[in-house]
């Protein structure tokens, strides 16, 4: 029983480790501490795993344990801090095979990565295509003040994403 | 920059290093570096110290005969069971702690209510049950010298500026030292709780 329930846990992480990995991504620069994080949030998700019911969507309730632990549950080693700057991404970006894609999406996972990490979880659930009120429901504010803070993110990324700005 | 031009971005990104289902099965073998695991550690770890050090304490003070020494140790062996009851309250409290169900508010204010208890406890048994001991301590002296001495002893304004002068050292460094500890140990983070949630209510 215990073993079925871990092969249907370890499918069911399989099937939306992109979740996982964005997350990750988003609350971490340095690759060792973002697989810590993607290994604590799989710890986390595991551990709920028993009280999910199947009342709410499998992304929602994943979204919810995930943000959770990336924005206050998961204490970093010191030896993870690091600091990031647009020039890094660049150089990262020149180093490999990248295209324009490629370069735009590491651009916008630099901007975002300034924002507060409040901010970031809800511009990644917006992105994700989550509805208003499933953000304002995961994060505890109201759907009003996702809008204002979703006007005050784009202004932000705007700021942000444009070379004159960033280089 | 509009959300659909974000939207496209994003959905243009390049693939994952995907994990393999055997890590994934590893990774649910490790261990947790939550807050909240980390705070049971904590609270395991005194639960069992204090035990064992309450163990030892009572073989030890039936060994002694009646006397100040005797008295003090089993004052201590009282407060110790008092602090197991408070470790089980409050590994019962974090046990069902559980963020599947909380928003990422509900789950903030837990957590700074559940670090400030936590830290509060400590703060309290370090900066005000030491100095209360070592008050507690010279008064057994006292009765085990004999009340005479004892006043004899304290009626020298010498005797009176040690005293002093060693329980305010004793103070301030327990203090200084508590205070430092427990910043370092969960202080920054609480900080940065707090924070998140004020960044909340912006």
């Amino acid at each position: 029983m215990a073993i079925e329930e871990e092969k249907k846990f370890i499918n069911l992480i399989n099937e939306h480790q992109g979740l996982i990995h964005k997350i990750s991504m988003m609350y971490e620069h340095d690759p060792d501490a973002r697989n810590d994080l993607f290994q604590e949030i799989v710890l986390q998700l595991w551990k709920s795993f028993p009280s999910f019911r199947g009342e709410a969507k499998i992304t929602t309730w994943m979204y919810r344990i995930a943000l959770n632990t990336a924005i206050s549950g998961f204490r970093k080693s010191t030896r993870h801090i690091k600091t990031e700057d647009l020039q890094e991404v660049h150089l990262n970006i020149s180093e490999g095979a990248g295209d324009d894609r490629e370069e735009d999406f590491q651009k916008l996972q630099w901007a975002i990565r300034q924002l507060s990490e409040i901010e970031r979880a809800i511009i990644m659930l917006a992105l994700e295509e989550v509805p208003y009120e499933e953000i304002a429901e995961t994060i505890g504010i109201t759907q009003n003040n996702v809008r204002v803070r979703m006007n005050r993110i784009r202004e932000k990324l705007r700021t942000l994403m444009i070379p004159e700005h960033g280089t | 920059m509009e959300l659909d031009e974000l939207k496209s971005i994003w959905k243009n990104n390049p693939d994952f290093q995907a994990k393999a289902e055997s890590e994934i099965a590893l990774m649910l073998k490790g261990t947790s570096q939550s807050i909240v695991h980390k705070l049971k550690r904590s609270v395991w770890f005194e639960l069992i110290f204090t035990a064992i050090a309450g163990i030892g304490l009572l073989v030890y003070a039936l060994t002694l005969p009646s006397g100040a020494l005797k008295w003090t140790s089993i004052s201590i062996l009282v407060l110790f069971v008092v602090y197991s009851f408070y470790y089980i309250k409050k590994l019962v409290l974090l046990k069902r702690f559980n963020p599947a169900i909380e928003n990422v508010r509900a789950n903030l204010e837990i957590l700074i209510n559940n670090l400030t208890g936590y830290l509060k406890f400590y703060k309290r048994s370090y900066t005000i049950l030491y100095p209360v001991y070592f008050v507690l301590g010279l008064l057994f002296a006292a009765i085990e010298r004999g009340t005479d001495e004892f006043i004899e002893i304290l009626s020298h304004p010498k005797t009176i500026l040690y005293l002093i002068f060693v329980a305010g050292v004793f103070f301030f460094f327990s203090t200084w030292f508590t205070n430092w500890y427990l910043k370092k140990l969960y202080g920054n983070h609480l900080t940065k709780l707090k924070g998140l949630l004020n960044d909340l209510d912006v």
